[in-house]
């Protein structure tokens, strides 16, 4: 899987080479982007870097996820989550698959992980269906980063019970918490950490357009005060008119469709904004041209038509069938759109793709167990796309999800938490680790309350590592300062200088 | 958030029109304001209602029927030409509500039966169903309003397919029952529907454990507060923010989602009993599976319904010795119902759906205060609510839809029906047959009822960044699924759907061709001259005559689809038909992609 020295060499090589291109027509622009950049420019003058979020909608349950397995912590796991057989807690490691029984018991024991720093006293491990992510995590393509979460600074148990810390706003609120994840701002915010580290580096793109680019949807991660978001489909960028590009055999149509959907009157705001969509979709429909390749012309796909492609099909865990992912069809997407950066110009740029149904309330059991298997599977197929792309190092690939969960059952699933795992997979992370400080597990006062200094009521985790250091790791990699980062993400100086990169970027 | 507002002003004829119908209401004892008096924005807040004459100008009835049904039609823009703006909606609220959704849907799955009596009527027909109200029901209104409710009291048949889309369809029958009844209802039907129970998961919420640990289901506690009655800050009556040292208040803490999860504790299946085994389900045991278990509200189960102390939103359910489901839900409602900020939360987010995306708070204010009272000390009167957001100053006065940020970009379903009812379509099934029309590169981005979570298709507060509506701090809800790829999309769907029609073919999908046929005979005779045919056009998608540039473009594109002459023994009739065609659809086309259809006014 991985590239010899040489091959690397001869890539690198050409991306320079392609990145020199570059520096010719936008070279007022590059000074200024080394400016902007300060001391982080220096270092990757080699071209080109790609940050990819995968967002998990709805709050992903983090307890089943990356789970702690020593005596302690699983007594106060099934304390509270019950059995396989009874309640939705996972098997212990080791328990074979069952040929009957609940999904849980079916799938058989969690899969143990073995970080490269050991965590004296714990010991941990991932969902059953995660097979693919113990792998990343064993090769050293993956990194766990721990109780990640939304706050204002740092906050112990104690601060919060007694309001000594700010509580920031809106918690547990989905759409909210998806913004503030993504933006600093609850529902309405417009400028995404994403887009504004965009903004700091855009300079050295020679288009915009791609500079941000969303597989699903909106998302407010991705624009930023200068830097737009490009929605492109799973399928590709999308055309108007006929496959020839006329509009009822005709190409004047065509033309003057384009004028119609372009323009609006003077004095109507919202025609214009729609009018100016409209430009952007065509312009990069143009731009994007002949360049965007095929769905099977690289090591993304080996099919014409993603529907059919095994290379986009996870394996179900409760129907057992090889299914089609939505998921790796949008990575699939960015891959494409990826292999075209030389030609497109760009030595920058962001990614959002997203899947939906984490908000596991009910029946969790089978919906995260398919959940799991989808996400693992995508991340696994985007690794190995990447590496047989060769900028595997230049992509680092990492979740976010607006909230985790509750330790607590609500008898066949778990309510809204607070702080979450995640994972950051490339080959510029130091995988194989586990960052941050893992939340101690307890059992409670008997008057609901849990002992541990990590669990609130219900058992949510309180964060011990904020979203402002994990997107100042990932940024400080992307070639962002720290001063900077200081401006994009206004709550990281509430922490020590010292800990402000959460250390899993090599 | 702090959003700034446009504000605006009624225009000066407009309010002397006002004058003179608050003078005729103070002569006829309906009005509170002594005569004389310039109305303001007064307690009552009906200011708004006073504009409304009769007769009315084509392109305010055709604007009204933009706001309130599925899209103009020649005959119901006559009617509201010749009665009024207000007449037209008084005779809309009396029609009264029909089940109809579930009825189709259980006709269809008997049909379904007699072939496999293992499958059932799914998602379209529900689909099928909603579009056929819309494009062919009298009430109008209502079905207009059902819409929007859909949006805020979200449930989607992306999770309630196949079998339970029997549900969704019930649900939608309750939304239309309590559209234009009060929100107490409505809120109830919401409450205890099956359908809710099954999204949003307090279907067989059970009390707290301390033997197991398990805690009541959280969902529906959060999403009844957050999204369904009072939102998350504290809201002055005219929808903004209220602030405290700058910062907003909120509404609730994660202790009232907890006290209201309990609240929600002990609800399952109706039926004629209260057994566990009906409360669970059933588990396959036909006995305990009533018939009409999807149609109808989730009853109260007292041994699974939680007896200790519910406090939330600074109220409390004593404990109860004998447990009571009904009676603690009487309190969560009764309470959610009557906090202030219910008027302002809904009203805004119904103007947003049915009239202008970013409402002045002076028009919130009024809507809110029709909520809160309708002239006679009824709170929640729904009618009185619609009625306050289409006869108000800033949805008929056309010198206020003038301005610069006023309006609402379309939803891409009621693009398609505005188009399909201008053009009188008609199913050949005789039945209205859709399928979903989710994707965002073919599709319309968007299919009623089927939402990708509880947020809806969009957000009441979002703000399309980077351009001039974020400068402006401007809500545009609808921008939020308009993106490159779903324009593109949108306009190739568009281009199918004007060409062949819409909907599968025929009920077993091998029919000759979609469902749904436009009516094209009138712009088929006039295909022939370019600016006839447009001329016949544009008024039946626009509230008026667009911008000449606009009418020169699309006249200069039927002009490009060029008809072959006429050859003396007609042996090219057939060529020139195709040729008039392809002008009658480029004309049609062109104004449903442009800015000035796309954005309603």
């Amino acid at each position: 899987m991985f590239s010899n020295a040489s091959s690397i060499s001869r890539r690198e090589l050409l991306r320079r080479t392609s990145a020199l291109a570059v520096a010719g027509p936008a070279a007022g622009g590059l000074g200024l982007n080394l400016a902007a950049m300060g001391n982080a420019a220096a270092a990757p003058a080699t071209g080109y870097k790609a940050l990819v979020c995968i967002f998990l909608y709805g709050g992903n349950d983090h307890y089943n996820t990356v789970l702690a397995t020593d005596g302690s912590s699983w007594e106060a796991y099934g304390a509270e989550r019950g059995s396989p057989a009874e309640g939705i807690a996972l098997a212990a490691p080791g328990v074979s698959p069952s040929g009957s029984g609940t999904l849980h018991q079916r799938l058989g024991g969690v899969l143990p992980i073995n970080p490269v720093t050991a965590q004296a006293g714990r010991s941990f491990a991932l969902h059953p269906s995660a097979g693919a992510l113990r792998d990343l995590f064993g090769n050293k393509r993956l990194a766990v980063v721990s109780n990640v979460g939304n706050l204002l600074g740092p906050t112990t148990k104690a601060d919060y019970v007694n309001r000594t810390a700010r509580r920031p706003g809106k918690l547990g609120s989905h759409n909210d918490q998806q913004s503030v994840w993504q933006s600093g701002g609850v529902e309405g915010a417009t400028r995404g950490w994403g887009g504004r580290y965009m903004d700091l580096l855009l300079a050295g793109n020679q288009s915009a357009m791609f500079s941000a680019v969303s597989i699903n949807g909106n998302a407010v991660w991705l624009p930023g005060k200068t830097t737009r978001a490009y929605q492109l489909a799973p399928t590709g960028p999308v055309r108007v008119g006929a496959g020839d590009g006329t509009v009822y055999g005709s190409a004047a149509v065509a033309a003057r469709m384009q004028t119609i959907m372009q323009s609006a009157r003077d004095n109507r705001l919202i025609e214009r904004e729609h009018a100016s969509v409209s430009q952007r979709s065509y312009s990069a429909t143009a731009q994007l041209g002949g360049l965007y390749p095929a769905p099977n012309a690289g090591p993304w796909g080996s099919k014409d038509q993603a529907m059919i492609d095994p290379l986009l099909q996870y394996r179900d865990p409760v129907t057992r069938q090889n299914t089609f992912s939505p998921l790796a069809h949008q990575l699939q997407a960015v891959a494409r759109t990826i292999a075209v950066r030389s030609a497109l110009g760009m030595s920058r740029q962001v990614f959002f793709v997203g899947l939906g149904g984490w908000d596991t309330h009910d029946d969790m059991a089978e919906r995260h167990a398919i959940l799991m298997a989808q996400l693992a599977h995508g991340m696994q197929y985007f690794d190995r796309t990447l590496t047989q792309m060769g900028v595997d190092k230049d992509v680092t690939t990492f979740t976010m999800s607006e909230f985790g969960r509750a330790l607590t059952s609500n008898g066949d699933g778990c309510d809204h938490g607070w702080g979450s795992h995640h994972f950051v997979m490339g080959g510029a992370v130091k995988g194989g680790d586990i960052y941050g400080r893992f939340p101690v597990y307890s059992s409670t006062d008997g008057q609901g309350r849990f002992l541990s200094d990590d669990l609130l009521d219900n058992g949510q985790s309180l964060p011990a590592q904020s979203v402002d250091q994990y997107a100042a790791t990932l940024g400080s990699w992307f070639g962002v300062s720290d001063s900077d980062l200081n401006l994009v993400l206004p709550n990281l100086t509430q922490w020590q200088s010292s800990k402000r990169n959460l250390g899993f970027m090599a | 958030m702090v959003l700034t507002h446009t504000s605006f002003r009624p225009s000066k004829g407009f309010k002397l029109a006002a004058l003179a119908f608050a003078a005729l209401l103070t002569a006829c004892g309906g009005g509170k304001e002594s005569a004389g008096d310039e109305p303001s924005v007064a307690a009552d807040g009906r200011r708004g209602a006073l504009a409304v004459q009769q007769p009315t100008t084509r392109a305010d009835a055709f604007r009204l029927l933009t706001q309130a049904t599925f899209g103009p039609t020649a005959a119901d823009i006559s009617r509201v030409q010749s009665i009024g703006a207000t007449a037209w909606i008084n005779e809309q609220l009396a029609m009264p509500a029909q089940d109809v959704h579930r009825a189709r849907w259980l006709a269809t799955d008997a049909e379904v039966k007699k072939t496999n009596a293992d499958a059932s009527a799914g998602t379209n027909d529900i689909t099928s169903s909603i579009y056929q109200q819309g494009l062919q029901a009298q009430d109008q209104l209502r079905q207009r309003v059902k819409l929007a409710l859909s949006e805020i009291f979200v449930v989607s048949t992306n999770e309630l397919s196949s079998y339970r889309a029997e549900a969704a369809a019930s649900y939608y029958d309750m939304l239309g029952r309590n559209a234009l009844g009060n929100f107490r209802n409505l809120l109830e039907g919401v409450a205890t529907h099956p359908a809710m129970g099954i999204y949003l998961s307090h279907m067989h919420n059970q009390p707290a454990d301390p033997a197991t640990g398990r805690q009541p289901d959280q969902n529906f506690a959060r999403e009844v507060m957050q999204l369904f009655s009072i939102g998350l800050v504290q809201l002055n009556p005219d929808g903004t923010a209220k602030l405290v040292g700058g910062q907003p208040v909120a509404t609730y803490e994660q202790d009232d989602v907890a006290g209201m999860a309990s609240v929600f504790t002990g609800w399952s299946w109706a039926g004629p009993d209260t057994s566990k085994g009906r409360f669970f389900g059933g588990g396959g045991n036909p006995g305990y599976v009533d018939a009409n278990r999807y149609g109808l509200p989730m009853q109260g189960y007292a041994q699974y319904h939680a007896t200790t102390l519910k406090e939330f939103l600074g109220t409390q359910v004593a404990p109860q010795g004998t447990p009571n489901p009904g009676a603690s839900v009487k309190v969560a409602l009764d309470t959610l119902f009557n906090h202030p900020n219910v008027g302002p939360f809904i009203g805004r987010q119904l103007i947003q759906r049915l009239v202008t995306s970013a409402p002045s708070p002076a028009y919130v204010g009024r809507v809110a205060a029709a909520f809160d009272n309708n002239g006679k000390g009824v709170r929640g009167d729904m009618q009185a609510v619609v009625r306050a957001i289409l006869t108000d100053a800033e949805a008929r006065d056309p010198a206020i839809a003038g301005g610069e940020r006023y309006g609402k970009v379309r939803e891409p379903v009621l693009r398609l029906t505005a188009w399909l009812r201008a053009f009188n379509a008609k199913s050949d099934s005789g039945r209205v047959l859709m399928t979903p029309t989710d994707e965002a590169s073919y599709g319309l981005n968007q299919t009623p009822l089927r939402s990708g979570s509880v947020f809806n298709f969009y957000r009441p507060g979002f703000v399309p960044p980077g351009g001039e509506a974020d400068a402006a701090r401007m809500t545009l809800p609808e921008m939020q699924i308009t993106d490159e790829a779903s324009i593109a999309g949108y306009a190739n769907y568009m281009m199918g759907a004007v060409q062949r029609g819409v909907g599968p073919r025929g009920l077993n999908g091998m029919g000759a061709r979609p469902d749904l046929q436009p009516n094209y005979k009138a712009e088929m005779a006039a295909a022939e001259d370019p600016r006839k045919l447009v001329n016949l056009v544009l008024p039946k998608l626009l509230p008026a005559m667009p911008s000449v540039s606009l009418q020169n473009q699309i006249v200069a594109a039927v002009q490009a689809q060029t008809i072959p002459p006429k050859r003396a023994d007609n042996s090219n009739a057939k060529a020139r038909e195709n040729a008039m065609a392809r002008r009658v659809q480029t004309a049609i086309l062109l104004t449903l992609v442009s800015p000035e259809f796309l954005v309603q006014k």
